[in-house]
């Protein structure tokens, strides 16, 4: 059969070459040289720009750490830096409120969040989701100023009234109005992830005879536990590093309430005491260089939940058995 | 984990340009300023009145009358052209010395470090006092108590006396509210009320004179300090030492808690400047109107 | 089942009827009940039963009885709704938007489109091997395990489930010895092994197969149709096959489905080697087109 074909007349002919000439080929050779080059280059640029923040920081809160050493800042909570006499500058109080605040926010929006993305991509008609998802990711916009005002005009008259407390701006407000604000981002990026595990592996939870809240809970979470956490860590991220709604919801109290839980009370954030502080301050002041030192404190700080977060999801990734 | 990559370079990227966007602009401006930061006599930078530009920066609470001054301003000058920023006194006092604005408004006096910035580069910073400042108490409505003394705020604040029914009110826990510790508004209260004492750890902050009156005007039990510009009848202003806060006792000194707001230039303006028409700007009936209008007390009456 | 032929209006196209009544070569086919389980009720009836995607149509006018303990494969060229009709069976197109079933199509005798059907008992006992494989992103034995473990199965009963099944699927003696690794690792026909082993460990009554062999190199099929001829004994096997030695090798009844309709349903070698419609001779001899 094929010497019949053959002899009938040459085969197809291959009419483009399938060798690179040499010209070609250095072209490519340096294509993508250059390519990568000009990568290395754009990314060695952020490394480079995050350094210099760090750096930045870092050498404008050194002369504070020259002066007065890290034991007061990380034992004492009295935090009087204008003091004419004797400055103190513990920051115990302004690291416990920025962590009880964060804390609070994300006890309150991660399962609030996820539970609005399993309901949006599993358990609403899908029309219904192509309505509210843009909806939701619309209310992410919303600046934290006007969540702020909310705070202090609604929420804070309110919990005086309904739960009794005698300051309605403290811990549990700016946690509650965080979480508000955090939600709308874990919602749009969990139901991302959640959406993306793809109707594959629904149907083969379902055909084993799982009802849906088997399915989700042990096929469709897990495989988008990925993005669960990032949707985790991004509110976390949103929410230690707020500003302007915490100054407003806190309360600004530089303490550490009596029981250290209770929420019910006033307390102070590293963000807003720079915030607060910086504007008014001499420069060249130690409290200038000791608000360089909070900032320093906050950075460290959320380098140190983002890389926790990080080995958290690694290891869940690994008791999930997705890669080995 | 290569998106994420991604991610934090763009976003890296962004930053890098946004600092040389900035760093050329910076590069760019600070030529066309007057180079008298080079020059070691204080040698008042005297703009023509026509086509000159005007950078004023500085307090939140003067910066209200600051932007008014400077619409009205427009109108009698309209070839100047003044931008007003509202950062901060300390940032004020910062940018006046370094050059980047040639008024500063202040809602304090300028501390001794920055007197001393300033004279190291070889500038004489001068004040002009152009209104006067009534810190009030004020307290929710219906809070019975009606008056009180300097000694019982005082307590108030380092928190000896924490339930109102010490000063004869309802049996409440006082919510002590407090501007933040870098406004004018906060050291002129420390400074007549609690001297080297320092406030106790519950006391709350907030950063604006609307934000303290908003915290007082919703919450029973509390207690905070405002601007006289800033009480209205959400809240109740109390009388201190025997004295009701009030355009006159305020103006006659005979309220205990007085400060006065000022402009800062770097020396007396020259006459015939811009600088000097805005620096006297106060003195017109004109703009002290506008002082009033902002709740404040003018320093001449006509 | 009796009452089958007590319902004349209903137009059942048991084994041994072509699909249109008004088909010329009806007049002359003589409907063959032969076998040996003729005698048992149909597990599964379809009723002009229809589904639509949207406004198209998958399968429409699908009437149809497969029988308990019996092979039957479902044979038609792609698109012609074979995957939808089976999928149709146990509810899978409900995840699909907007889909809409029209007839009735009974396991059991009940309509699985009732409103008040227990769909979590449905699927549990009618198993399903889909035409993709997809196992979840869990470790091989947690895959197997996910079924009985839903059950309430626990320990070493669960543990010789697991080995049985996957033995079952020929896979055991390739790992065995990674039962913690992610399924994620293993080969398209391995995957697809699994994915056999995980229905099989739900215990069902019913086996849907779309296509379980299609991955499969030559030796993994030849074990995994003996599984099937074994299974047969107790089970009610649907499979979906482009391969029609395979269909003629292991089953007993066989459907022929084109464009969303049922063509043809008879005993296997009838299908294979007298058909009545001239399409269906067509396509099972290769000249389809
Ligand atoms: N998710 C869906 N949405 C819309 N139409 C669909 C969907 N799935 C299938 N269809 C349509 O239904 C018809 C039947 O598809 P089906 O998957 O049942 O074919 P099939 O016989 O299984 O084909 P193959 O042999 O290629 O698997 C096709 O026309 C297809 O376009
Ligand atoms: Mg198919």
């Amino acid at each position: 059969m094929s010497q019949a074909i053959q002899s009938e007349g040459p085969a197809a002919e291959f009419t483009r070459p399938l060798l690179l000439t040499p010209g070609a080929d250095r072209a490519g050779w340096l294509a993508a040289k250059a390519g990568r080059a000009a990568l290395l280059l754009v990314a060695g640029a952020s490394v480079v720009a995050v350094l210099l923040i760090f750096f930045f920081i870092a050498r404008e809160a050194i002369p504070f750490f020259q002066e007065r050493g890290l034991g007061e800042a990380a034992s004492s909570t009295h935090w009087y830096p204008e003091d004419a006499t004797a400055p103190q500058f513990g920051m115990l109080a302004l690291i416990y409120g920025s962590v009880s605040v964060t804390v609070g926010a994300l006890i309150l929006a991660v399962p609030l969040g996820i539970l609005a993305a399993v309901v949006l991509s599993d358990i609403v008609p899908f029309a219904v989701r192509q309505c509210v998802k843009p909806v939701i990711e619309l209310l992410a916009a919303i600046p934290s100023v006007a969540f702020g005002v909310f705070a202090v005009k609604v929420l804070a008259p309110l919990m005086q009234e309904r739960l009794g407390l005698p300051t309605g701006t403290n811990a549990l407000n700016a946690s509650f109005v965080l979480a508000l604000m955090a939600t709308p981002t874990i919602v749009s990026v969990a139901e991302d992830s959640i959406w993306a595990v793809g109707r594959e592996l629904r149907e083969a939870s379902y055909a084993c005879g799982a009802t849906r809240a088997e399915t989700l809970l042990k096929v469709v979470l897990p495989a988008a536990h990925n993005g669960v956490i990032a949707a985790i860590v991004l509110g976390m991220m949103r929410a230690i590093g707020e500003t302007m709604l915490v100054w407003m919801a806190s309360g600004n109290a530089c303490q550490v309430p009596a029981p250290w839980w209770d929420l019910s009370q006033s307390v102070r954030t590293l963000t807003a005491t720079v915030a607060g502080e910086m504007g008014e301050t001499a420069r060249g002041s130690l409290h200038y260089h000791s608000l360089f030192a909070v900032a320093l404190v906050l950075l460290v700080f959320s380098l140190g939940l983002n890389l926790l977060t990080e080995r958290l999801l690694s290891k869940a990734r690994k008791s999930a058995g997705a890669h080995a | 984990m290569i998106t994420r990559g991604l991610a934090v370079t763009l976003a890296a990227a962004f930053v890098v340009l946004g600092v040389t966007a900035y760093w050329a602009q910076a590069q760019t401006t600070r030529p066309s300023m007057p180079p008298a930061a080079a020059a070691s006599a204080p040698a008042p930078k005297a703009a023509p009145m026509d086509k000159a530009a005007l950078q004023i920066d500085g307090s939140t609470t003067v910066g209200p009358i600051a932007v008014e001054f400077v619409e009205a301003f427009k109108k009698l000058h309209p070839d100047v052209t003044i931008t007003c920023k509202q950062t901060g006194s300390g940032d004020g006092a910062a940018a006046l010395i370094d050059g980047r604005c040639q008024i500063a408004t202040m809602s304090r006096f300028m501390k001794p470090e920055e007197f001393k910035s300033a004279v190291e580069k070889g500038e004489m910073p001068v004040a002009h006092a152009i209104a006067m400042d009534g810190v009030c108490m004020i307290v929710h409505p219906s809070n019975p108590v009606k008056a009180l003394t300097i000694a019982q705020v005082h307590d108030i604040y380092t928190g000896k006396i924490a339930n109102w029914k010490e000063l004869g009110g309802m049996d409440a826990p006082i919510v002590v509210v407090s501007r933040d510790t870098s406004s004018g508004t906060y050291e002129t209260f420390t400074h007549f009320v609690m001297g080297k004492d320092k406030l106790f750890d519950k006391v709350e902050y907030v950063n604006a004179n609307p934000q303290a009156h908003a915290r007082v005007s919703t919450t029973a039990g509390a207690i905070g300090y405002v601007g006289l510009g800033f009480v209205d009848t959400k809240v109740k202003a109390l009388p201190i030492d025997g004295v009701m806060p009030s355009r006159k006792t305020v103006q006659a000194g005979t309220y205990p808690m007085t400060r006065p707001l000022f402009l800062f230039t770097n020396g007396y303006p020259k006459l015939g400047s811009v600088e000097h028409a805005f620096c006297t700007f106060y003195l017109t009936e004109q703009g002290q109107k506008i002082i009033e209008a902002k709740g404040f007390v003018p320093v001449t009456s006509y | 089942m009796i009452e089958v032929n007590e319902m004349p209006q209903r137009k059942v196209l048991a084994a041994g009827t072509a699909a249109k009544t008004t088909d010329v070569k009806m007049a002359n086919y003589v409907p063959q009940a032969a076998g040996p389980e003729q005698q048992l009720p149909a597990i599964i009836r379809a009723d002009r039963f229809s589904l639509y995607y949207g406004s198209h149509a998958g399968v429409k006018d699908i009437t149809f009885d497969i029988y308990p303990r019996a092979v039957t494969a479902i044979i038609g060229p792609s698109g012609c709704g074979k995957s939808t009709f089976l999928r149709s069976i146990n509810r899978m197109n409900d995840l699909i938007p907007n889909t809409r079933a029209e007839g009735t199509l009974c396991v059991n005798d009940v309509n699985v489109y009732d409103r008040r059907i227990n769909l979590a008992n449905l699927r549990q006992q009618v198993g399903m091997v889909f035409q993709k494989p997809n196992p979840f992103p869990k470790t091989i034995y947690a895959n197997v395990a996910y079924g009985p473990r839903l059950q309430g199965v626990h320990g070493r009963a669960l543990d010789e489930q697991v080995e049985q099944c996957l033995r079952h699927a020929a896979l055991w003696e390739e790992v065995k010895d990674y039962l913690d690794r992610s399924a994620l690792g293993l080969s398209g026909g391995q995957q697809q092994r699994l994915c056999l082993a995980r229905a099989l460990a739900t215990q069902p009554n019913v086996l849907l197969m779309d296509e379980p062999c299609s991955a499969l190199d030559p030796i993994a099929t030849a074990k995994i149709e003996e599984l099937i001829i074994s299974l047969k004994d107790e089970y009610t096997i649907v499979i979906v096959t482009h391969n029609m030695q395979q269909a003629a090798r292991i089953s007993d009844r066989t459907a022929f489905f084109c464009l969303g309709e049922l063509i043809e349903y008879d005993q296997t070698k009838v299908i294979f080697t007298n058909p009545v419609r001239k399409q269906t001779e067509e396509y099972v001899t290769g000249r389809f087109g």
